[in-house]
């Protein structure tokens, strides 16, 4: 017995060894070192389930049936299916590229609304699942690239991050060389135009190796069109001032940046009907192509951020978007200094729900995603732009932007209560019915590029 | 003379579904003497094997208390001096004969080849030490097991049904080994149902059924108390009624008479009698008890009892 | 000793003559050798892919030979009355349950060096690369600690329960034991998770024997990654491991000491 007692006692003793040799020296390293890269985000967002179903059975061969599924669903658009079934294919095989790069691009741009306005509450779930995926995938530049393009292309309005994530897929030896060309754009939108240049004149020379070593068409195409690629951005630095700035006598000459001008932003926001307002205004620019974004969401929504949201909301994975959260994104195209747009919320309850008492109205345009004839003018930081009421230095650090922000009411937006029979909409003060005739002296001159 | 094994009121108990508690060996006070043999008989799950389980602590008993050669059951330092071999045993058929021998003998500690050798030559297999076990024929077999069982040179052997399932010249075989066995001193006790074998070289017995002992003896004790059968010509059927012997049948037919009497009746009063009447004595044929009747009616009597 | 030696060297020349085992160590090998042929590999996917599916097949097949192994290595000795000769003998029951372990693991290291070397030498004739050899050689040693904790469990529970249950129990144990890091991370670090669940993940997490912490196959198949100090990860776990083992066979002996065979 006593014997029994002593084997006893070194059970208990070697059972709290094990547990705090576990708990405390091996699981924190492993979870540094060894985890797999989807361990943590895994299983969130799935339900029990499909957690069990993972768990058992042939998960590459699972996965590939799954994504042949994900993939007829796509096509019927049924998207709340698709999700859950992408984010299981990844976690059974986190080495299906494929999977990665379209499931992403899926979330991020086909959660659409009937006038085809995407839902970017789902564009932080995008973003945290191409960052997995590159994760998961290091040793190739191809997610890494997928989630810079997001940045680039879809939020549109942090170029930071795009060069971030392009950095880092060009470390990647896989990356194609007419894909490394992005990257100089990205520099030039995120202001870094020295880094465009070098990268442009580093890539050229590794083009033109090339195109020495093999002579195919596709070598000399891409040499050439670098080799253009630098001659106008070269060009185009000269006439903005931008030579002149780096070598200091900016004052001293005409750039077409000079003087700042006053692109006269004004807008009226009426509630035609339930969920449906109309946006119309003035800005004071007659070349095509200029886009002012409007936002509306819910007033002090989380990861509020001006015109927009934080998009990067951490790395896990959570499928659980904010379904409570209202938030529309749309462009107001400008045509003849006027711009005039009705966005129809009524048909999409899911997508903006309007739970909340009180929204906002963003209006904001940001040159950095303008056009290059329009950067031409504004500058990459918008020192060729003004607004006499509404120029704003603070909702982007470092950059004039155009920003403006009104306020509606639930009432207001669903026309309820008194809203029912009166016409809600609001306006900034300076305001002007289209019928008063604008002053001819408002119109943008560019020298050589628009002969007014 | 010191008991080899002593038990007092061993009992083993299992729960079973249907019936409940069932003690399959009950209250045991079994004795055996050093140097003899030893025969432990009973029906098929009469507890033969479970006794003897006990007794090497293979199992545990539910109550009562058991020793071998002089120690408590369960004291490992015994085994040193025991040895077993159980019924239809199997042995690792990858190995040779004595490649088996020389496991064995390295769980005591040993490793002596020329003993293993010896040991091979005294079963008979010293012809066969290469092959394999899976090679060996069932009687070879049983010689191995016997040859390990030697290995320690125990003071006390315990056979299960030694000689289960072999041939007549096998049997032989091993018989003789457990005869020789007693010859040099150990004791050996042997469990079986194979009455035959066990009458022709155990010294004692204990009949074994549901668990309890039923009879407990000396052979030749426990045989003790046969009959006598005379058969007379030329007598008068009326003779017949003149024969008063307790306990005898009397029968005439073809003009014999038969007596079938209790040994220990006056058997010459009989002859005596028949003589003076002018009869002739044809045979007079003493039947001994043989350890199958007594083994039949104990167990008869015992079912009997347990019935009512 | 000498009678635990003994037991563990006839378990070990049991185990090499199993059918079933030797049926699936050949399955094993044959798919190691034939692994690059398996999947049709993209070149950009062909080193990871190749890597992880071939330490994927040595440790499936390593755990199915552990388990189909010692489930039966008590019960079998039971069964063929071979444990009567062997109790009967001088030899206690610890020495006899430990000589069996020893065994068990001794021969199961043998079939998984075999298997190391063909997954080591199907590598080198494919990327003709020996860089990487020796970082692609310490997963199986993890797997060894790995593969012996499961024997040790199904040790543990062979001294109670029949072989087909200890089957499933060992086989859903080293299932889920595997993937104890990555539900426990599941519940701890999501914030939706309710405090008590938490409270029963963090007590599961260091109950359950964690077959997680073996495997080290990720840095190994996506090479590039930086380890801080891989020697004390394995001398833990390597801890970790012995512990754990004897935690099981303590309590396999203190069962197997009461049991009637």
């Amino acid at each position: 017995m006593k014997k029994r007692s002593v084997l006893l006692a070194a059970l208990a003793a070697l059972f709290l060894v094990q547990a705090g040799l576990h708990a405390f020296a091996i699981y924190p390293r492993w979870k540094r070192d060894y985890a797999p890269k989807t361990a943590g985000q895994s299983a969130t967002g799935l339900d029990p389930a499909q957690f069990l179903f993972a768990l058992v059975g042939f998960k590459e061969f699972i996965a590939g049936i799954l994504w042949v599924r994900a993939d007829s669903f796509f096509e019927q658009g049924n998207y709340d299916a698709v999700l859950p079934l992408i984010r299981l294919v990844t976690w059974l095989d986190p080495h299906q590229i494929d999977v990665y790069a379209t499931g992403m691009w899926h979330i991020g741009y086909n959660f659409t609304d009937t006038e085809q306005r995407s839902d970017r509450r789902y564009i932080p779930v995008a973003l945290a699942f191409g960052a997995e995926g590159a994760r998961n995938n290091p040793n190739t530049y191809e997610l890494f690239f997928e989630t810079g393009w997001m940045w680039y292309h879809k939020i549109d309005d942090n170029y930071e991050n795009a060069v971030r994530w392009w950095e880092e897929a060009m470390k990647r030896k896989d990356m194609p060389p007419a894909r490394k060309n992005l990257l100089s754009p990205a520099y030039q939108r995120n202001g870094q135009i020295q880094e465009a240049l070098n990268l442009y004149y580093k890539l050229y020379d590794e083009a033109v190796e090339r195109a020495k070593k093999d002579n195919a068409f596709g070598n000399l195409q891409i040499r050439d069109t670098i080799e253009r690629n630098i001659d106008t951005m070269l060009v185009r630095m000269v006439q903005r001032g931008w030579i002149a700035q780096q070598k200091g006598y900016y004052d001293q000459g005409q750039y077409d940046t000079k003087p700042p001008f006053d692109v006269g932003f004004s807008v009226r926001a009426t509630v035609e009907e339930p969920a449906v307002i109309r946006f119309q205004g003035t800005w004071n620019v007659l070349p095509v192509g200029t886009r002012i974004r409007v936002v509306l969401k819910d007033k002090n929504m989380p990861n509020d951020q001006p015109a927009g949201m934080i998009w990067d909301q951490g790395s896990a994975v959570d499928l659980e978007v904010p379904v409570g959260l209202t938030f529309m994104q749309e462009q107001l195209f400008v045509r003849n200094r006027r711009f005039d747009k009705r966005v129809d919320m009524s048909n999409d309850r899911t997508m903006y729900p309007f739970k909340a008492e009180n929204y906002v109205l963003e209006f904001y345009y940001n040159p950095r995603s303008a056009p290059p004839h329009i950067q031409d003018k504004f500058g990459y930081n918008g020192e060729g732009m003004t607004d006499k009421n509404f120029l704003n230095t603070e909702v982007r650090p470092g950059q004039r932007v155009v920003f403006a922000r009104l306020e509606l009411t639930r009432d207001q937006i669903l026309r309820r209560g008194r809203w029912m029979d009166e016409v809600p909409f609001v306006q900034t003060s300076n305001y002007v019915a289209p019928n008063v005739r604008q002053e001819k002296s408002d119109v943008i001159i560019v020298p050589g590029i628009l002969a007014n | 003379m010191a008991a080899a094994i002593e038990t007092k009121k061993l009992t083993k108990t299992y729960k079973s579904r249907s019936l409940g508690a069932v003690n399959v060996v009950d209250e045991l006070d079994l004795h055996v003497e050093e140097g003899e043999i030893f025969g432990f008989l009973g029906p098929n799950g009469a507890g033969k094997t479970t006794t003897i389980k006990m007794l090497l602590s293979i199992i545990y008993p539910t109550s009562g208390e058991g020793w071998v050669l002089g120690r408590e059951i369960g004291d490992m330092e015994v085994h040193k001096v025991i040895s077993y071999l159980p019924e239809r045993p199997y042995y690792y058929e990858y190995m040779t004969g004595l490649e088996l021998l020389m496991f064995y003998s390295s769980l005591f500690g040993m490793k002596d080849v020329e003993r293993c050798k010896k040991l091979l030559e005294r079963v008979n297999l010293a012809g066969d030490a290469s092959k394999t076990i899976s090679q060996y024929s069932k009687g070879m077999q049983q010689r191995i097991g016997l040859a390990q069982s030697l290995l320690n040179d125990p003071k006390l052997l315990f056979l299960d049904e030694p000689t289960g399932g072999l041939d007549p010249i096998a049997h032989t075989e091993i018989r003789d080994l457990i005869l020789q066995f007693r010859d040099e001193g150990r004791t050996v006790f042997i469990s079986s149902h194979e009455l035959s074998e066990v009458e022709r070289i155990c010294d004692r017995v204990a009949i074994i059924n549901r668990g309890k002992i039923v009879r407990q003896g000396k052979l030749s004790e426990l045989l003790h108390g046969g009959r006598f059968e005379v058969i007379a010509e030329n007598l008068d059927r009326s003779f017949e009624d003149t024969v008063k012997i307790p306990d005898a049948i009397v029968s005439y037919a073809n003009g014999r008479l038969i007596v079938d009497m209790p040994e220990g009746e006056d058997l010459n009063a009989l002859i005596d009698s028949i003589r003076s009447a002018k009869g002739t004595i044809v045979s007079v044929i003493p039947r001994r008890k043989r350890l199958e009747d007594l083994f039949v009616q104990t167990v008869r009597d015992t079912n009997q009892g347990a019935a009512r | 000793m000498r009678a635990i030696v003994a037991i563990a060297s006839t378990t070990v020349g049991e185990a090499i003559r199993r059918k079933v085992l030797l049926i699936i160590l050949l399955i094993g090998l044959l798919f190691l050798s034939i692994a690059p042929g398996l999947g049709g590999l993209s070149p950009r996917q062909e080193t990871t892919v190749l890597t992880s599916m071939m330490l994927g097949i040595l440790q499936l097949t390593s755990a199915v030979i552990a388990i189909v192994l010692t489930v039966y290595l008590i019960p079998t000795e039971i069964e063929r009355r071979t444990i009567y000769t062997i109790l009967s003998k001088p030899v206690q029951r610890w020495q006899f349950l430990v000589g069996k372990y020893v065994g068990a693991i001794l021969a199961l290291g043998l079939m998984m060096l075999l298997m190391s070397g063909v997954l080591l030498l199907t590598y080198y004739l494919l990327q003709r690369d020996v860089s990487r050899l020796g970082e692609i050689a310490k997963a199986p040693l993890f797997y060894f600690v790995q593969m012996s904790l499961l024997a040790a469990v199904a040790v543990f529970f062979s001294t109670f329960v029949s072989p087909l249950v200890n089957f499933f129990l060992s086989g859903g144990l080293y299932f889920i034991g595997s993937m104890l890091n990555t539900i426990y991370d599941t519940f701890a670090n999501s914030p939706t998770t309710n405090p008590a669940v938490k409270a029963v993940a963090s007590v599961i997490n260091v109950i359950v024997p964690n077959f997680a912490n073996y495997n080290i196959q990720n840095p190994i198949i996506n090479p590039g990654q930086q380890i801080q100090n891989p020697t004390a990860y394995a001398l833990f776990t390597t801890a970790y491991g012995v512990f754990y083992i004897l935690i099981l066979l303590i309590g396999a002996i203190l069962i197997f000491d009461k049991r009637e065979v």
